[in-house]
């Protein structure tokens, strides 16, 4: 399937901070992640945190090297992820076409 | 726009281009705010959004916000606001954001929408096309997959159409919008993402027709939304038996083609119905009574009628067995050729 680039930005981790600085990356370039899973370790004024993975993914590219500081919305990592195509609206799944439809009942031709 | 107009002066043939439903309806809807600067499209989340199913996409930046509005939750307003609006001159076309929620602007619907142009004796018709997401099949929530084209096709006033394909559905809603009358546009979500290659041409069979999709001569299957690719599907896996279904995709459902109905079921001799509503005083009655009525000596057996439950419909896992599914079709289709 193919795959697309989602860029995740840095959020704001408390309430009205500005930055964060990289601890520690717990994934590297070309990673496979899952959702949820841990991905940085970032020091904001409050206090430490892993941010947990948002996608499920091959990890692209990390946008700050340890130490470094990063502003909130600022890029952090890009994820190559599944391009899911056709995307359903807020509401409801795509239904699943069927190649080969199952069946059970078949047919006599009528005789007149 | 331009795009949209555009055509080989040659031919004169419209473009084939590949879309989706939503996108075709999407095409429409641009083709109808460009020619007349009375119609507005207006809904819960039409504008910035584009739609819960991206079908109003873009609409809002190319016309603007006084054109292409998004509106407070509330469905007897919107309905209440399009009657004040049809009144004043404009051609609105709001959405109701699912079937479901549509019965709180049923008063509107039936009481206003549906009776002004009588009413008035002429003086206020009321050009508004209803854009409803309707039927089922994409396993959502309650009040999400619901069929009301029975009550609608019930309410004198109301015209009501049902497209099946994307072609269809940009041909209906062109000839929808332009009508002088109100119609209840309903749009099945199930086939929203059906894409492939589709001609967008301008309507050219009036309103009220039905069209034959498979030709077939021992049995006509008759539907409309997505139980006509359902049917096509029946019609494909009975070919393996050696039995010619007919397909009849139904498409206006108020009014009902009854010379067309009457024409192919004359000539394969038997009939099946086949619906997502349920059963008792669904559409399927009214189809099998018009069968009835005009095709009595050429039938070689009763009209079958394959629909939904008499229960309200269910939550989404249970949705596949509510829905008639291919063989519960090709068992109504035996029952009548056993007769």
């Amino acid at each position: 399937m193919a795959e697309e680039n989602v860029t995740f930005t840095l959020p704001d981790l408390g309430e009205g901070l500005v930055e964060a600085t990289v601890l520690e990356w717990q994934v590297a370039v070309g990673d496979r992640i899952e959702r949820n899973a841990p991905l940085v370790e970032v020091e904001t004024t409050k206090s430490a945190v892993v941010i947990p993975s948002p996608k499920e993914g091959r990890v692209v590219e990390l946008h700050a090297a340890e130490d470094e500081v990063v502003a909130v919305g600022a890029p952090l990592v890009t994820f190559a992820v599944e391009a899911r195509e056709p995307q359903a609206g807020i509401v409801g799944r795509v239904p699943a076409e069927e190649a080969r439809p199952a069946r059970r009942v078949r047919l006599k031709p009528p005789t007149d | 726009m331009t795009e949209l107009i555009e055509r080989d002066e040659a031919t004169a043939e419209p473009p084939t281009v590949e879309l989706s439903m939503q996108q075709a309806i999407n095409r429409a809807l641009r083709v109808l705010l460009a020619e007349d600067p009375a119609t507005l499209v207006f809904g819960e989340d039409v504008g910035a959004l584009g739609g819960v199913f991206r079908v109003t996409d873009g609409l809002q930046k190319e016309f603007g916000d006084q054109r292409v509005f998004d509106t407070p939750l509330a469905e007897s307003a919107i309905m209440g606001m399009a009657v004040g609006l049809a009144m004043n001159g404009w051609r609105p076309v709001p959405e109701l954001q699912f079937d479901g929620f549509a019965y709180p602007a049923v008063d509107q619907i039936v009481n206003q929408v549906a009776r002004m142009n009588y009413r008035t004796r002429g003086a206020a018709p009321m050009p508004i096309t209803l854009r409803l997401p309707s039927f089922g099949g994409i396993q959502a929530p309650e009040h999400h997959g619901e069929s009301l084209e029975a009550l609608f096709a019930h309410t004198p006033g109301l015209k009501v159409a049902a497209p099946s394909d994307a072609a269809e559905a940009y041909s209906l809603l062109l000839q929808s919008v332009r009508s002088d009358d109100p119609v209840v546009y309903m749009e099945p979500k199930a086939r929203y993402w059906d894409r492939k290659p589709v001609v967008l041409r301008e309507p050219t069979d009036p309103i009220g027709t039905s069209r034959i999709v498979r030709h077939g001569r021992h049995a006509t299957l008759i539907a409309w939304g997505a139980m006509v690719h359902r049917c096509l599907k029946v019609a494909e896996l009975a070919a393996e038996d050696g039995v010619e279904l007919e397909v009849l995709d139904l498409r206006w459902l108020k009014p009902i083609d009854t010379a067309g109905l009457a024409a192919s079921v004359s000539r394969t001799k038997r009939a099946v119905v086949v619906h997502e509503a349920p059963l008792t005083a669904g559409l399927g009655a009214e189809v099998a009574a018009l069968v009835t009525e005009n095709c009595f000596r050429d039938l070689s057996a009763p009209v079958q009628r394959v629909t939904g439950f008499d229960v309200p419909y269910p939550a989404g896992p249970l949705e596949p067995q509510y829905l008639p599914t291919i063989d519960r079709v090709l068992f109504a289709v035996q029952r009548t050729l056993e007769y």
